[in-house]
């Protein structure tokens, strides 16, 4: 059987194809809106935290991707974060001060990453795969913590400068802000165009059934791995930004437990969407800013918070809404929502 | 005996049985027939309870049975050998009966001697790891094990698919001198084997029951089946 | 060299003591069972309790420590686990890591979070071609042979054992002669859990005991599940001593790569036997 075939020539055959999906959409639209929620929220919390925000819904999204499209559930999406922080640290730090130079060397560093232990992990599924990008998680935190200290400079970490390029200073709030925000909207663009183009198409599939994509023909390996890249690529970005919105970065960036958070964001926003992805993103930020300070025991609220959201709550937050609200009042938005 | 009524099975997002009836009844040997997909396997695994079904009854002596669990099921007889011809491989044969008698309680000794009376052979691989058998060997195991008990209606899934011509004589033999001892519905592609064995024929389509045909009658009927497979 | 191989058996029996637990389970019910590492943890604090707050005997607190662990791995695997069986092993996955989350934070809220520390209850020295080994070391490494002789018999000759291993080939057609698997995956899990616990009472006096002591050591687990190959008994016996040999050996050249060395092993093994679970 050819294992070659690469876009799909007849997207009925694949398990995960629904009716003709609809590839010129509206998607000014939609950037717009978010674009309008954010600056709303923006002086409601504060700059610095919708700043914060953001980067975490970057993250989310990249997640989003492996997950709530791919199927395959990371518990070390973590490592990519922590490998584009401290690439663009180290970056600022030895080679040069420049920002924009700097995202794109975490940026790159964090994407050839994910290329290469994409070539292992991808050949697992399930549990499996959770657990193992776990250990390569922890695998990271504990190179930069110890045998690589003396250039990472171990637990303290270091404080990240990056020089002014004109009148482009990320030592300032609103240029951060800016520039995060620019991000978040890229990425959204570009996941949108991807998911909704053949290319997402077949990576549902995979979610659905991978063994009969397979014998469809075509290469399942190939879309996990630049699936798994790509998803790494842009979680290195989330991470260098997070380096210069806090002008330091430490082994924390890197933070086996902290994984949960984002797995956290993504099922209460509702898997499969890149709108869940930012609203879960949103919510998780929101209770660990907010309301973080009245719960006592955090990891005790987030263990039965996923044990209800396991058992009884899957569809998430925009699932709701999608089920709920946008049937009703928008029945053309929600034709490609069901994608 | 048993009695199925337009029953849907759908295999998760595949439906694969549409409306299938069908009945059996007690000491008949039954077959049914089909090309591959067309949902012989599922609608095996359906009766015993391996599938649920979304539609549709399954009457077993007066009782609706399609919700109950393949456990549930082995004590009211039904015995149920699969496509794959799956022994634990990793334990001996007699292990393997042994394990068939556990759940139904019966001697061991018992067992073997019904086992030994269809198939004296056995006795030499007594010791052997059952992973280590020939195919026609385990399936004879397989049957074997499932007469362990008190069995009352076998479902046996494609017993001669891949097997030596000389096994299969073996098996047909077997399984003749099963005939009237215990009813069975057995998925098979052999047509020979079925004109020689069947009481009644069931032909399966594309998730459909198509025909179905009382063999000593219809002698002609058997002969375009061949058109079906 | 007499050291790192002592150590390395050392490293491989604790190893073994907690991977049984996760092979099992992941070859019988296909899950896995992130909350090995909070029943683990809770026994290892079970076990403190009773031999620094009571100044109990090491021996008796190391069987109440076992004793009250079954009914929590019961609990778990009855409400948590059963219930999410033929649903997506991912959910299964976040809820047993739900789990530990929470048990996590238990132990933070009962014991505190600062780590305990735990003397060797024996103390004593075996001197052996030249060389004094602890003999609660050797203990250790004697109680995990012993185990595996244990539990090879109990797989061989008790029907349960023989049960769980045709279950571990082909669950349904265990279920098809008429027997109920789940009871019997309980107690799989169960006794995973107690041999967990066991490990982690051979392991305490040897590491620090703090509420995160699970994750480290369930990873290592996890490779040698993969290694060793998924509910293979005898391949987790091996693999767990190989790589705690790896371990020992990586450690007296180059200490701090300890345990990357076991994750590289355990990827150059998924390259070559990938696994569908």
């Amino acid at each position: 059987m050819g294992q070659d075939k690469l876009f799909p020539a007849q997207n009925a055959e694949l398990p995960g194809a629904f009716e003709n999906i609809t590839l010129k959409e509206n998607h000014a639209v939609e950037i717009l809106a978010i674009a309008v929620f954010f600056l709303l929220v923006t002086p409601l919390l504060s700059v610095h935290r919708v700043t914060d925000f953001m980067i975490f819904c970057i993250f989310a999204m990249s997640f989003d991707m492996l997950y709530g499209y791919m199927g395959r559930l990371s518990f070390g999406q973590m490592l990519y974060l922590g490998t584009g922080a401290y690439g663009c640290g180290l970056f600022i730090k030895y080679i040069n001060g420049n920002p924009l130079l700097a995202i794109f060397a975490g940026v790159a560093f964090a994407g050839l990453l994910a290329m290469l232990l994409g070539l292992i992990i991808v050949r697992t599924t399930g549990a499996c795969f959770a657990l193992i990008n776990l250990a390569f998680n922890h695998i990271g935190f504990f190179l930069v913590l110890s045998p690589l200290r003396s250039i990472t400079r171990g637990e303290d970490g270091f404080g990240v400068s990056a020089s002014q390029i004109g009148s482009l200073n990320f030592g300032s709030r609103p240029i951060m802000y800016g520039a995060v925000f620019l991000s978040l909207l890229l990425v959204f663009y570009f996941l949108r165009r991807l998911t909704s183009a053949p290319y997402g198409i077949m990576i549902r599939s995979i979610k659905e059934d991978e063994t009969r994509v397979r014998f469809l023909g075509y290469n399942t390996f190939l879309y996990k791995w630049l699936t798994f890249a790509l998803a790494g690529t842009i979680a290195g970005l989330a991470g260098a930004l997070t380096a210069l919105n806090y002008n330091y970065v430490n082994p924390n960036a890197m933070d086996v437990h902290s994984n949960v958070g984002v797995v956290f964001a993504c099922l209460i926003g509702g898997a499969g969407n890149l709108y869940g992805a930012i609203l879960g993103g949103v919510i998780y930020m929101l209770i660990s800013n907010f309301l973080a300070i009245y719960i006592y025991r955090w990891e005790m609220f987030l263990g039965f918070s996923l044990l209800i959201i396991v058992f009884r709550f899957r569809m998430g937050v925009w699932g709701y809404i999608q089920r709920f609200w946008v049937h009703k009042l928008i029945p053309r938005f929600t034709k490609k929502e069901a994608i | 005996m048993l009695e199925i009524r337009n029953l849907d099975v759908s295999y998760g997002y595949a439906k694969v049985l549409h409306d299938v009836s069908l009945n059996i009844k007690t000491g008949e040997m039954v077959f049914l027939i089909g090309r591959n997909g067309a949902g012989k396997t599922t609608l095996l695994k359906t009766i015993i309870g391996l599938l649920q079904p979304q539609k549709g009854s399954i009457v077993y002596a007066g009782k609706e049975i399609s919700n109950l669990s393949p456990e549930r099921l082995y004590l009211q007889g039904f015995r149920y050998v699969g496509q794959e011809k799956k022994v634990f491989g990793n334990l001996t044969v007699q292990e393997n009966i042994e394990i068939a008698a556990f759940a139904s309680g019966e001697p061991m000794d018992v067992s073997l001697k019904k086992i030994t009376s269809i198939y004296p052979k056995i006795k030499d691989f007594l010791k052997t790891k059952a992973g280590q058998l020939s195919g026609g060997q385990r399936q004879i195991l397989l049957v074997g094990r499932a007469l362990v008990g008190e069995p009352k209606l076998l479902l046996i899934d494609e017993p001669t698919q891949g097997l030596a011509a000389i096994v299969i004589e073996e098996i047909i033999h077997i399984l003749d001198s099963l005939k009237k001892q215990v009813s069975a519905l057995i998925v098979e592609q052999n047509l020979s084997l079925v004109k020689q064995l069947s009481d009644r024929i069931f032909l399966l389509k594309e998730g459909k029951m198509v025909r179905e045909i009382i063999s000593k009658s219809e002698e002609s009927g058997i002969q375009d089946l061949e058109g079906y497979l | 060299m007499h050291y790192t191989i002592f150590y390395g058996l050392t490293i491989g029996a604790i190893l073994y003591f907690i991977s049984i637990g996760l092979s099992l389970t992941f070859g019988t019910m296909r899950v896995i069972n992130f909350a090995h590492t909070i029943t683990y943890t809770i026994g290892v604090y079970i076990l403190i309790t009773f031999v620094i707050f009571f100044k109990w005997s090491f021996p008796v607190g190391a069987v109440l420590a076992i004793l009250a662990i079954i009914p929590i791995a019961y609990v778990i695997e009855r409400f948590i686990i059963r219930r999410l069986y033929g649903d997506s092993l991912d959910y299964t996955f976040i809820a047993t890591f739900a789990v530990a989350l929470i048990g996590v934070d238990l132990i933070k809220w009962i014991w505190g979070p600062a780590p305990y520390p735990l003397s060797d209850p024996i103390g004593k020295y075996l001197i052996l071609f030249d060389v004094s080994l602890p003999i609660y070391r050797v203990l250790m490494v004697i109680s995990a042979i012993l185990l595996f002789i244990l539990l090879h018999l109990f797989f061989k000759m008790t029907i349960v054992g023989k049960i769980i291993i045709a279950a571990l080939d082909d669950k349904d057609g265990v279920r098809c002669l008429g027997i109920n698997v789940d009871k019997y995956f309980s107690l799989v899990f169960v006794m995973g859990s107690a041999l967990a616990v066991l490990g982690g009472i051979f392991y305490a006096p040897i590491s620090s005991i703090h509420p995160y002591m699970g994750l480290a050591i369930l990873l290592l687990c996890f490779a040698v599940v993969i290694v060793g190959g998924m509910g293979n008994l005898k391949g987790t016996f091996l693999s767990a001593f190989a790589l705690g040999m790896l371990m020992a050996l990586t450690a007296r050249y180059w200490p701090q790569g300890a345990e990357t060395m076991v994750f590289i092993a355990m990827a150059v093994v998924l390259i070559f036997r990938p696994i569908d679970i």
